[in-house]
């Protein structure tokens, strides 16, 4: 059993498990961070971004001004943003069987996957997800296509070039493995593939596993994920919650007993409280709009900010915000609203139990009956004669690199009255605001990440026990800002098994036993002997059938009667001729009664020693040997073989036969 | 006792000696004994005067069938009469004291089982024994064995009981002290002296026995009785004289000391409390010992508890607190990494055992919580005795506080496996805060300001502070501040922090932490200091959050959706403002609109307390203006609003503020007259158990130049305020505490204007004059009716206009015009002053009244089918 580890990101995790006959993918995350070396894609033209000077290495010898500007001393690639794919190579990614996904955010590099390297296989997920992920797909899509731009910047990937570059780009990996977003149709192709699963329904894979999907509550439709085999079982642990948000809980019982466990998707702010961060969320927004200010916050269409309109829609009366407009933009913004009220059977019991009375199930609904939220499509329409500050907007993408965010950036950020709220963790917020700068907007980073901490998942551990626990590397050691904080990390005994990306993991655990079934008839011909008060034992002839990783035992094929033919036979069409099999034998010869036999039958120079494992008679008269053994007897006697078949009659007499 | 009662008690006696289950309710009885006890303690022999009760008692001892409860009542009862000599030989001679108080009787009829009768066996002897003969009876009687043996009773109660008389008869008899009784002649004296010190000798001597045989526990289930003859040591040792003291050490010392070497956790604070009481009273050489073993025991939270106990009572021997000291730092020292203790020395061998016991969360977090709250004490130890200056206390305590938040460089750390305990954990932030608070006082602490500062606005800031975390962190802030003489040492960047956070926490989604936030503000600005460079007094808000940034916060939070939020912001409001208002400031331009806020809420508001807060509100503003300013216009308006209001509101505090506030116009308007006598000085309702306490002493400001023209035109301008409908609204109002204030004050100006000594004529003409209208209905209806009822009784040929006008508002509701000197005379004042001050169950709450209802339950119990009703408060 091998693990494949094809992404480095512990939050967006691309692992492949070779487990019995399968390959199975587990996520598939795109790990968006390298578009934060890129310039942001404004929507309407921008002075300053067009304005920002090329960058020219200081001894003049690399000269890069077309693709590289410099903003506020970093510089960015001034080019359509590219992605960090998992890795290609590592692996023949057509062999996968199947891909299973946990959640929407880690669904985002399908396409690639699905398209472009021959793969055959099925995609797993549940409703939601597949619905979100296709709309977070479109999304990404939308806010690419919107802008187009020209160029295409590869020189500043060239070894020595990039070599030269400062700060983080010089350390960037892998970069000629970066990607432009796919297209519409690479998304439509990749999504038909998918196939819809419900929480705990079972899908065989050829026979040989069983997957099923748990819930996580991470969010809505996310799923951990059980493989197993009649005698192992791997769990597959991502993004999962243990806080009361609105999707359903999560199943922690039914990860017991594992073999071994992968954990991914732990929080990536450990120290980050998320209750603690949702009050100073609403604090710092009541302040800045109190101030006459405008909040802009930026955000994934879905997931955390059902929670964030949630806390709201309570914090929105006692701030006295009441006529205070909300926005929500983004190009799926009216679907992720609207599909959030229909996954009934997804959400956590409270919700559950609204869908039954004549309310939704989210709040959000509310405040846009009372037009205290509105959500557009874009910036551009409906939404520039009804914008009214101040206010609040909530838009994407969260790394300020493309979407409708940017040109909130560029209209807000030179007025210190103004605050931009960071909730989604999957960005350093300073990174992300790089080639703002210089900004005077107030900046307050309160992420909000429901997923597992170490404490929680350190009980969680206790309580369903695997063998082996397998996860990325950054959960073995504490925080590198925080190397003084022991308790962000695991510790486990044994301790986990790291990954990082590329590595390749042999699983600590051997396969022992497959399970055969046996045909009734079969059984019924078998004549069980107790050879133990409680064991009973039978021999049995079949033929052993092997298909679809199923074993079967069948009777043996009686010789079909030789039909009189005039074709000759050739010999290895004739079916083997069928022995009956020698007795098994079973019981210990007791010393004594064996010695009686002995002189009985005229054997009286009989010298007895006693071994380790038994007794060795040395028949003095006959220069034989007979050794005693609790596994075996042997007769060493040269060659008499009368006395030898008289010895071993004299044994077997001893031994029950099956 | 009174004529009435006196005459109740022989059937109350009687009834009580029938039947016992018929009491009204289980208090009667107690009841019933207070007021015994109250009898006899104002003197004067209780069996004299009710003969009865020895009846009674003898009657009921005789019949076990009686109420067990009644039983007992006859036991305490018994004892109480014979707490004197006289009384004593009176029942003695009676022979009743040996069946009373006899064991075997009570056990046979198997009434010992129940608790009820145990411990009035106990409280019965314990209140006779005040005498050397009942010393004598008790001795004879052989009850020490059995009081003994009552000492680990099942009932707690019970066994306590019996520690406590045990502690009595040895202390209360001890030789030496004068217990025998007066009046006797000097032979019989010395007798009686020499009796009772046999006696006492007896008594001291199966006690010693029995501390001797029982004090060290033979098996562990015996620890309740080591644990009882303990809490008895420690009550007796501290009070005890030398000779008892000495005999006692001598007697347990050996005990002590294998109970100190055995090291029984449950028995180390009883244990300490011992030690610690018999060091109180003199030391020698075995304590000392006993003392020094106690703080070397090796079980690491027991040793902190010893040494905290040590530092509590206040122990002054240097070695000893030394080392306790040391012992409750030693925690402290390892997490923080702080050299607290020097380099640590061998004498710490224990060090291990105290780390790994850190190393368990539970136990870490209840060590350390012990430790932070003996530190402020600590830091007061003379400095000879303290291994490091006190200022590293403080030090210690910060950066503990900044590991608990998770916030800490790993340089500054002590052991990390420790440190992980704490992170995080709100009762150690508690604990850690009000420590700091506390440590303000310690010597050199007020260099740490700015650290202090740093680390209190960390933990304002922090999102994961929990509501209670919030306010003990403005708390402390407050503390540091009001003990800061050298805001130099504030550098603008914590100032700025401090008010970019409290901004923040005024928005917070909770409303405790707004609350915390918005008091926070209001009692800085209640904090005076000078700002040392200008030797300018301002207060805090403005020396740290500047001047004009807090009013806007606090007038957002007056629209708060919770009623306390807005009530201590208008409380906040009212602090903020009290400095202008004092300097007679010109009005901002804010303070219209606030005021315009306030009285809205005061006619609005569904709540009490932003009501009650905004009277108050007026109250300090009308109090602290010093010279009449360009305010006062707007003042007066509002008070004229305030007070017509305030009136008519809900909320009796409402009311009762609102008097107050006319009490200050009254004050205002006559304390330049001659027999004015300032309410506030004049009668103070007695203190009521709900009452209001206002916590400013208001500064009241004569202005003598204003009161030359006459009482007359102070008073028409007082009525035209509105302050005399305030009174005389409040008058019949049904709330006592309202009325009573307003009585109170009325009784006040009618002394000034026309007081019933003089004739109605020989009030000055011209205030007799003065008129007011009172209204057709509600409150002026009540007035007119009490005037008019008083009209008809005082004088048959009466002022028919007037009693025209009377009936005519009785009949029609109209109001009608009276002349203040005749309804302030004809009110009634001091006869309602008198039903007012008396409270509301007085009636219900008189012996007799008591007497009466046992007679009634007992009547109705005999004859079933009638209910009674019985005042139950």
């Amino acid at each position: 059993m091998k693990l494949y580890c094809l992404s480095g990101h512990p939050t967006l995790p691309c692992n492949v498990l070779k487990f019995k006959t399968t390959t199975i993918m587990l996520d598939c995350g795109l790990d968006t961070t390298s578009v934060l070396n890129f310039l942001p894609l404004p929507l309407v033209h921008s002075p300053r971004l067009s304005k920002l000077p090329g960058w020219v290495s200081k001894d003049g010898s690399a000269n890069l001004e077309k693709e590289l500007k410099e903003c506020a001393g970093r510089v960015f690639v001034d080019s359509q943003p590219e992605f960090c794919l998992p890795e290609k190579e590592l692996l023949d990614l057509s062999t996968i069987d199947v891909i299973l996904i946990s959640n929407y955010h880690c669904m985002m590099a399908l396409p690639y996957i699905t398209e472009h390297t021959g793969f055959t296989g099925t995609v797993y997920a549940t409703e939601p997800t597949l619905t979100i992920g296709r709309l977070f797909m479109e999304e990404l899509v939308n806010f690419m296509e919107r802008v187009p731009k020209a160029q295409s910047a590869t020189c500043w990937k060239n070894k020595e070039m990039q070599r030269m570059l400062p700060g983080p780009l010089k350390d960037a990996i892998d970069v000629w493995a970066w990607k432009r977003s796919y297209s519409m149709q690479e998304v439509n192709s990749a999504l038909s593939k998918v196939q819809l699963v419900g929480y705990s329904q079972k899908v065989e894979l050829f026979g040989a596993v069983q997957v099923s999907p748990l819930s996580s509550g991470y969010s809505l439709g996310s799923s951990n994920w059980i493989i197993q085999s009649h005698h192992e079982k791997v769990s597959y642990v991502s993004g999962s919650s243990l806080l009361t948000t609105h999707p359903q809980p999560m199943d922690q019982s039914s990860l017991k007993n594992s073999d071994v466990l992968i954990l991914t998707g732990l929080t990536q702010m450990p120290t980050a409280n998320p209750d603690g961060m949702l009050g100073e969320f609403c604090s710092n927004l009541a302040m800045t709009i109190r101030a006459g200010g405008n909040v802009l916050v930026p955000c994934y269409s879905s997931g955390v900010i059902y929670d964030l309109l949630e806390c709201l829609y309570q914090f929105i009366e006692s701030a006295n915000l009441g006529t205070t407009p909300f926005y929500f933009i983004s190009p799926v913004a009216n679907s992720s609203l609207e599909f959030s009220q229909i996954f009934a059977e997804w959400l956590c019991h409270n919700k559950q139990s609204k869908v039954y009375l004549p309310e939704p199930p989210f709040p959000h609904a509310e405040l846009i009956q009372t037009n205290k939220l509105k959500h557009y499509p874009s910036i551009h329409g409906d939404f520039s004669s009804e914008f009214r500050q101040p206010c609040v907007v909530f838009t994407g993408h969260p790394s300020l690199r493309f979407g409708d965010v940017v040109h909130f950036m560029e209209l807000w950020g030179k007025s210190s009255i103004n605050t931009i709220i960071f909730t989604e963790p999957d960005f350093s917020y300073l990174d992300a605001l790089a080639p703002y700068q210089p900004l005077a907007m107030k900046c307050v980073y309160c992420p909000i990440d429901t997923r597992l901490n170490f404490h929680q998942v350190s009980k969680l551990l206790k309580e369903v026990q695997p063998l082996h626990v397998v996860c990325p590397e950054q959960y073995t050691q504490p925080p590198l800002t925080q190397s003084h904080r022991s308790d962000l990390m695991l510790e486990l005994q044994p301790p986990p098994m790291p990954y990082r990306r590329c590595s390749v993991l042999n699983l600590p655990f051997r396969r022992r036993y497959e399970r055969v079934y046996i045909l009734p008839e079969l059984a019924n011909s078998l004549v069980p002997s107790e050879i133990k008060p409680g064991v009973s034992l039978a021999t049995v002839s079949a033929v052993l059938h092997s298909k679809d990783n199923k074993h079967t035992l069948q009777s043996v094929p009686k010789p079909p009667p030789v039909a009189p033919s005039k074709k000759r036979k050739r010999v290895l069409e004739e079916p083997p001729a069928v022995l009956a099999p020698k007795p098994l034998l079973s019981g210990a010869v007791p010393l004594e009664a064996f010695l009686v036999t002995l002189q009985k039958h005229g054997i009286t120079e009989v010298k007895v020693e006693e071994t380790a494992d038994g007794h060795i008679l040395h028949l003095q008269a006959e220069d034989t040997l007979i050794q005693l053994e609790e596994d075996g007897t042997h007769i060493v006697c040269d060659n008499n073989e009368p006395l030898r078949t008289t010895l071993r009659d004299l044994v077997l007499r001893f031994l029950q036969k099956l | 006792m009174d004529r009435e009662c006196a005459l109740l008690l022989p059937g109350v006696c009687g009834v009580l000696a029938g039947s016992g289950s018929s009491l009204p309710d289980d208090t009667s009885l107690e009841k019933l004994l207070d007021w015994f006890t109250g009898l006899s303690e104002a003197g004067g022999s209780l069996l004299e005067a009710c003969p009865c009760l020895l009846t009674f008692i003898s009657t009921v001892v005789q019949n076990t069938a009686s109420d067990p409860g009644v039983l007992s009542f006859a036991l305490r009862l018994t004892g109480l009469l014979a707490a004197t000599e006289d009384s004593f030989k009176t029942i003695q001679e009676h022979s009743v004291l040996n069946k009373v108080f006899n064991l075997q009787h009570w056990q046979e009829a198997g009434l010992w089982e129940d608790p009820c009768l145990r411990i009035g066996w106990i409280q019965g002897l314990r209140s006779m024994l005040q005498h050397p003969q009942a010393l004598r009876f008790f001795v004879h009687s052989d009850f020490i064995d059995l009081l003994l043996q009552l000492q680990t009773d099942t009932s707690l109660f019970i066994a306590s009981a019996a520690n406590q008389m045990l502690a009595h008869i040895l202390l209360f008899f001890q030789p030496g002290l004068s217990a025998g009784s007066n009046g006797v002649d000097k032979k019989e004296k010395d007798d009686g002296m020499a009796q009772s010190s046999a006696d006492y000798s007896a008594v001291v001597m199966s006690i010693s026995e029995y501390f001797k045989e029982s004090l060290v526990p033979k098996e562990s289930r015996n620890i309740r009785q080591s644990l009882q003859i303990l809490k008895l040591l420690a009550l007796l040792l501290a009070p005890a004289g030398p000779p008892l003291r000495d005999k006692l050490m001598q007697t347990v010392g050996d005990s002590l000391e294998e109970l100190v070497t055995a090291g029984s956790s449950e028995l180390t604070l009883p244990l300490m409390d011992v030690i610690l009481s018999a060091c109180s009273s003199g030391t020698d050489e075995r304590v000392t010992r006993l003392l020094s073993s106690m703080l070397n025991i090796n079980k690491p939270a027991d040793l902190i508890h010893a040494a905290a106990a040590l530092l509590r009572r206040g122990h002054h021997d240097a070695v000893h607190t030394a080392r306790a000291v040391r012992i409750l730092l030693l925690p402290i020292d390892i997490i923080t990494g702080q050299t607290l203790l020097g380099t640590i020395s061998t004498a710490d061998e224990h060090q291990f055992s105290v780390m790994e016991q850190l190393k368990t969360k539970t136990s870490c977090i209840s060590m350390i919580c012990v430790c932070l709250t003996n530190t402020p004490q600590i830091t007061l130890t003379p400095p000879d005795v303290l291994p490091c200056p006190p200022v590293s206390i403080v030090t210690a305590v910060l950066s503990l506080l900044r590991i608990c938040s998770g916030v800490f460089s790993s340089s500054s750390t002590g052991c990390s496996e420790v440190c992980r305990n704490v992170i995080g954990s709100g009762k150690v932030q508690k604990c850690a805060l009000e420590a700091l608070t506390t440590l303000t006082s310690s010597p050199g602490a007020k260099e740490k300001i700015s650290e202090v500062f740093t680390v209190l606005i960390q933990y304002l800031e922090n999102p994961d502070s929990d509501p209670t975390v919030l306010h003990k962190s403005y708390q402390a802030l407050l503390k540091w501040t009001s003990v800061c003489t050298d805001f130099s040492f504030i550098t603008d960047k914590l100032k700025h922090d401090l008010l970019e956070v409290v901004k923040k926490r005024v928005c917070d989604m909770r409303w405790e932490v707004r609350d915390s936030t918005v008091e926070f503000l209001g009692h800085l600005a209640g904090v005076c200091v000078s700002i040392d460079s200008a030797e300018e007094e301002c207060d805090a808000s403005v020396a740290l959050l500047g001047g004009s940034s807090t009013t806007p916060l606090l007038r957002e939070a007056l629209q708060d959706t919770e009623s306390y939020v807005r009530a201590s912001a208008i409380a906040a409001l009212a602090k903020t403002l009290t400095h202008r208002w004092q300097q007679g400031a010109t009005l901002s331009e804010e303070e219209p609109e606030i005021v315009r806020r306030l009285l809205e809420i005061l006619s609005k508001d569904t709540e009490g307390f932003p009501r009650r807060a905004v009277v108050q509100y007026f109250i300090s503003w009308y109090s602290s203006q010093s010279p009449p300013s360009s305010s006062s216009s707007l003042l007066m308006q509002s008070v004229r609003s305030v007070l017509s209001q305030g009136r008519a509101d809900l909320d009796w505090e409402v009311k009762v503020h609102t008097l107050k506030l006319a009490e200050l116009l009254l004050d205002e308007a006559f304390s330049g007259h001659p027999g004015y006598k300032k309410g506030s000085d004049a009668h103070q309702a007695p203190p009521h158990p709900y009452g209001v306490v206002s916590e400013q002493a208001y500064t009241l400001h004569t202005h003598a130049s204003k009161h030359t023209e006459g009482a007359d035109s102070d008073l028409a301008g007082v009525i035209e305020q509105g302050v005399l409908s305030v009174l005389l609204s409040g008058l019949v109002d049904c709330d006592r505490p309202v009325a009573l204030k307003a009585c109170g004050l009325l009784i006040n100006l009618r002394e000034l204007l026309c007081p019933l000594s003089l004739g109605v004529l020989d009030a000055s003409a011209a205030t007799a004059k003065v008129s007011c209208e009172l209204p057709g209905l509600g409150w002026g209806r009540e007035i007119i009716k009490i005037l008019t009822m008083k009209k008809s009784d005082q004088t048959k040929e009466a002022d028919n206009a007037a009693q025209r006008g009377f009936n005519g508002a009785e009949e029609g509701g109209d109001g009608m015009c009276v002349s203040v000197c005749e309804a302030l005379r004809s009110l009634g004042l001091d006869e309602r002053m008198d039903v007012l001050t008396q409270s509301s169950d007085h009636i219900h709450n008189s012996p007799f009244s008591l007497l009466q209802d046992i007679l009634t339950a007992s009547a109705t119990h005999t004859k079933p089918g009638e209910e009674v009703i019985v005042d139950c408060y």
